[in-house]
């Protein structure tokens, strides 16, 4: 897979996954913007990390839920590089995945699904709003949104989190109807618990044990599980497809 | 970034030579200082050990005792403890282990030292643990007292982290003062462990003391065991010789040599629900510390006749390393460690090429090999890190006999097998020399209070001092109440 000339947007990629497709993306010759909020050491040393690998990359601070700032994220990243190739919709509101501590639905009020759809799915909305004025002038272009496997399968009910997930499917179903006509791509990767990421930091390990039992493959996703299909997608062996979900969970959930 | 390791109670750091040991097996080169004694002041520091183990620890009892091991074991396992962050942060740069199979590991391990646990492991020994504190009767009449030295050598291994805690603690228990020698590999966790005993007990941390040399430094070593009341020692038959060699004849000296350990698969375990749950039971075992451990399987005997023949289980055991090498990453290998598992796999190779069936597994990063045989194969240790082999046999009843030659050599046996099976097999496991039998996915996490190569971890270093039943009845005559 060659990316050599193509412009990355990769939005909460300091850390976890959103680090782990930066780089993937960089190790096949894509220039990256490693988009961060908080965390600008970690995010230079993926940029770094990028730049070893054989891409290109600069780190762009913004927080996603800001319209303003992915504004000016989108406005830099033009003026630097003069297109947007694909945009990976990663970031997402912190949250922890720690069952034994979990909110039940009684402990919930809106303002934890507002937090979630906020995160998950405004952040997009934005995102894309932002960027479609410059994928449309070229008619291309490939958006992929992180999802979750939780969608179809609740393994913990984590509600304000996935619930947020599956409206960011239905977003995806709908913006991939409109822009197919447009030659731009959406689709979804629903990665399931991929660790150690430090949101899934605080999973038991019998949490892990009860999932690696009842997924084919036998284990738990790494970051790196997640890059192959987000690259897929990013790419034009892709590139008849758009509104799908690649589930990355090693067969745990099936459609 | 440089640490230090070592403890060294009432001995002043300057008055110390110190060495830089260099680790880079952990993606991140690390600096370790360890203390090197004159042999005067290692003679002075075994006097005064000797002497706050009479005058303090010998006066406390051995609820005291555990009381205190158990706060700082308590603290070991919070995971905000400055001992708790360092240890996850330093040792898996010291090893090379990966970062998570130590946090794991170390938790499941310490464990094993709070104080309901170190109860047991002094039940286990002691049918009446009081004998430790003051003279009890004896089932055989009159009364004894168990008395640990006053002085233990310990001369530890560095193939798992931690491990030196076992006898370190043995010895707090039987009210011993110690003096533990760490080796390279890992000379942190009990020179950790000794200051944190310090901290809640300044008392019970002048009892004891944690040093280095460097191995094979025949003056520093003769310098302790010349003081040693007792001197319990790791390590391969060469280095126990010469240690042994060197011990004076009135001490004792306690040895603990290297072990191969096995796995036993039955049919009963090899059907479609249970085989995968086996074999990633297995797989655990092989995975952890990278089979480091003395109780570490090198070959797992499966029996045919099951749903799931040995060949496919050997198959779903290298699939299952495969996955635990995403989860727990084997560590970068030495040149000498790789060289071991390509000489392995080379003789695995020769033999597979005159038998039809056999098989060499291994994964695309070369991390783990898995080799499969259905020949009459004896037990040989395998080429460690994540190397294992797997042997086909018509029943379980028949590997007793191929292992019996290796009785010097055997400890722990993972059996996957029905009840009647686990009892029988036992019992001719036993008689060839094996020590332990435990589950899979638990070979190398032996229980509290376990019998390390068979032997009694608290009994082997105490001795007995018997009032018998003739002193006492000879006493009454003395009485001021005698008729």
């Amino acid at each position: 897979m060659n990316f050599d000339g193509k412009i990355i947007v990769v939005t909460g990629s300091s850390r976890g996954i959103g680090a782990a497709i930066a780089k993937a993306f960089a190790s096949e010759g894509a220039t990256v913007i490693v988009n961060y909020v908080q965390n600008a050491s970690a995010a230079n040393g993926i940029v770094t990390a990028c730049k070893e690998a054989g891409g290109d990359a600069i780190a762009i601070q913004a927080d996603v839920t800001s319209g303003e700032q992915i504004q000016a994220l989108v406005d830099q990243t033009l003026m630097d590089f003069a297109k947007i190739d694909v945009v990976v919709n990663n970031a997402f509101k912190p949250y922890t995945f720690d069952p034994d501590n979990r909110k039940q639905f009684a402990d919930l009020d809106w303002q934890d699904y507002q937090g979630q759809l906020d995160g998950a799915l405004f952040s997009t909305y934005t995102m894309c709003q932002t960027v479609l004025p410059a994928l449309k002038k070229r008619t291309q272009g490939s958006i992929i949104n992180i999802a979750s496997d939780l969608v179809a399968r609740p393994t913990i009910p984590y509600h304000d989190y996935t619930t947020a997930k599956s409206a960011l499917i239905g977003f995806s179903r709908n913006l991939a109807a409109e822009l197919g006509p447009l030659g731009i791509r959406v689709n979804c990767v629903a990665p399931g618990l991929v660790y150690p990421t430090d949101a899934s930091r605080q999973t038991k390990e019998r949490i892990k044990e009860m999932i690696i039992a009842q997924t084919p493959m036998r284990r738990i996703a790494s970051p790196e599980d997640v890059t192959g299909p987000v690259m897929f997608l990013a790419s034009d062996w892709s590139r008849f497809m758009t509104g799908q979900t690649l589930y990355v969970d090693g067969g745990l959930v099936m459609k | 970034m440089e640490l230090k390791a070592g403890y060294l109670p009432g001995i002043k750091a300057d008055n110390v030579d110190w060495q830089t040991l260099t680790y880079d097996r952990g993606g991140q080169a690390i600096d370790v200082s360890v203390p090197l004694l004159s042999e005067e002041q290692m003679k002075d520091l075994s006097a005064r050990i000797k002497e706050a183990s009479q005058q303090y620890l010998k006066s406390l009892t051995v609820s005291d005792i555990t009381a205190t091991i158990d706060a700082a074991v308590a603290r070991l396992l919070d995971r905000k403890d400055t001992y708790r962050q360092q240890s996850e942060e330093y040792l898996p740069l010291i090893t090379g282990y990966d970062a998570e199979m130590i946090r794991l590991g170390l938790t499941g391990y310490l464990k094993n030292f709070r104080q309901p646990e170190l109860r047991r492991f002094i039940a286990e020994d002691f049918m009446n643990p009081k004998i430790l504190d003051e003279f009890q009767p004896l089932p055989k009449g009159g009364y004894g007292k168990a008395y640990g030295p006053d002085l233990i050598a310990h001369i530890w291994a560095g193939n798992v982290p931690g491990l030196p805690l076992w006898s370190l603690i043995s010895g707090l228990l039987v009210k011993a003062g110690n003096i533990g020698k760490v080796a390279s590999a890992e000379p942190l966790m009990a020179s950790w462990f000794a200051r944190l005993i310090a901290e809640i007990d300044p008392e019970l941390g002048k009892c004891l003391a944690v040093v280095w040399w460097k191995g094979g430094d025949v003056d520093q070593e003769q310098a302790l065991l010349n003081q040693a009341d007792l001197v319990v020692a790791y390590g391969n038959n060469d280095t126990l010789q010469q240690i042994r060699d060197r011990t004076p004849i009135t001490t004792r000296c306690l040895t603990y040599s290297h072990k191969v350990s096995f796995g036993m698969i039955s049919r009963a375990a090899l059907d479609t629900g249970k085989a995968w749950e086996v074999a990633h039971q297995a797989a655990y075992d092989i995975v952890r510390y990278d089979q480091q451990g003395c109780y570490s399987p090198h070959v797992f005997f499966i029996e045919q006749g099951g749903a799931v023949t040995p060949q496919e289980f050997a198959q779903f055991i290298a699939n299952e390393l495969d996955c635990f090498e995403e989860k727990f990453p084997r560590r970068a290998l030495t040149i000498e460690e790789a060289g071991d598992v390509a000489a392995w796999r080379q003789s695995e190779e020769m033999k597979s090429f005159s038998e039809g069936n056999a098989a060499i597994m291994s994964g695309a990063s070369g991390a783990w090999i898995v080799a499969y045989s259905e020949a009459e194969e004896d037990l040989v240790p395998s080429g460690l890190n994540r190397t294992a082999k797997i042997i086909a046999v018509n029943q379980l009843d028949d590997v007793p006999a191929r292992i019996a030659p290796y009785k010097a050599f055997l400890q722990t046996v993972g059996i996957a097998g029905p009840p009647e099976e686990l009892h029988r097999l036992a019992g001719l496991l036993g008689a060839v020399g094996v020590t332990r039998i435990s589950a899979l996915e638990h070979m190398t996490s032996p229980e509290a209070g376990w019998h390390h190569d068979g032997r009694f971890n608290l009994l082997d270093l105490v001795t007995m001092t018997e009032v018998e039943r003739s002193a006492e009845t000879a006493a009454e005559a003395y009485s001021n109440y005698v008729d």
